[in-house]
C-alpha cells in the first residue's frame, strides 16, 4: 500500500492490520501504539469525518 | 462517508481562494493533517506573497469567508480571518527557517480534496518551519511529525 491511499474511498482494518505488520520491521525502534496512530490517521482518507481544529470554548478549555 | 465541519472548511477555504484567485499555500499543523499526520491545531495558515494585488485578494477572501482581515498584533504582519470554523492566518513571503514561498512552493505536493486541489507545504518543509519556529508549541509536534514522515517514507519502499 503506498502513501497515495490517503485518497483512497475506503481502508479496511485488514488492511491496515497488514501494513503495520509489514512497515514494523523497517522501523524497529518506533513505539507500536505510536505507528498505529499515524497509519490509521495516513491511510483515512480526506472526507472520511475526521476533526481537527480545537475550539476554546472558554479560556483554558478547548474541544475538537 | 461524510465529512466533518473540519473538512468541509478546508474545501470552503479552498472554494474562496479558487474564487479569488489568491495563490496560496497550505502551511503549518493544516499541511501537516493533510498529509496524514494525526495532530490538531487551532487555525489554518496560508502562505501567499505579499504584494498589493494579493492584499486586495485577501480582503476579497475575507468577503467570502465572513470576516475581515485583521492584525493579529502589532509585532508581526500576519493577517487573521475569523473565518466560522477557526481563524484562517495568512502570513506573507516566508516561514521561520528562510522558508521562501518560491522555495516552499517548488517542493510543494497537489493534494486532491473532494475535487479541489490543495497545493501544501511537503511535510519536510512543515518539520523545518516548526523546528525553526522556536515556539514551544510548534516544537511538541515535533516528534510526531518526525515518525510519520519516516511512516509514509517506508510505505513508499
Amino acid at each position: 500500500m503506498s502513501a497515495q491511499a490517503e485518497t483512497s474511498p475506503r481502508v479496511t482494518v485488514e488492511e491496515l492490520t497488514a501494513t503495520k505488520r509489514r512497515l514494523q520491521p523497517l522501523l524497529p525502534d518506533m513505539d507500536p501504539c505510536d505507528l498505529d496512530l499515524i497509519l490509521t490517521s495516513l491511510l483515512r482518507p480526506f472526507g472520511s469525518g475526521r476533526r481537527f481544529f480545537l475550539r476554546e470554548v472558554r479560556p483554558g478549555v478547548r474541544v475538537f | 462517508m461524510s465529512a466533518s465541519s473540519d473538512e468541509a472548511f478546508v474545501l470552503e477555504v479552498l472554494a474562496a481562494l479558487e474564487q479569488t484567485g489568491l495563490e496560496a499555500l497550505v502551511v503549518g499543523s493544516v499541511a501537516a493533517v493533510l498529509q496524514g499526520s494525526p495532530v490538531t491545531t487551532q487555525d489554518l495558515e496560508l502562505l501567499v506573497r505579499d504584494t498589493p494585488a494579493n492584499r486586495q485578494k485577501i480582503e476579497m477572501l475575507g468577503h467570502c469567508l465572513g470576516a475581515r482581515p485583521r492584525e493579529v498584533s502589532s509585532l508581526t504582519n500576519v493577517l487573521r480571518i475569523d473565518a466560522a470554523s477557526a481563524p484562517v492566518d495568512l502570513l506573507f513571503d516566508c516561514l521561520p527557517g528562510e522558508l521562501s514561498f518560491e522555495s516552499l512552493r517548488s517542493r510543494s505536493v497537489a493534494i486532491d480534496l473532494a475535487g479541489r486541489t490543495a497545493t501544501v507545504a511537503s511535510l519536510e518543509d512543515v518539520i523545518l518551519s516548526k523546528e525553526a519556529s522556536g515556539r514551544p508549541k510548534d516544537h511538541a509536534q515535533l516528534p510526531i511529525l518526525r515518525d510519520t514522515l519516516r511512516v509514509k517514507k517506508a510505505l513508499a519502499k
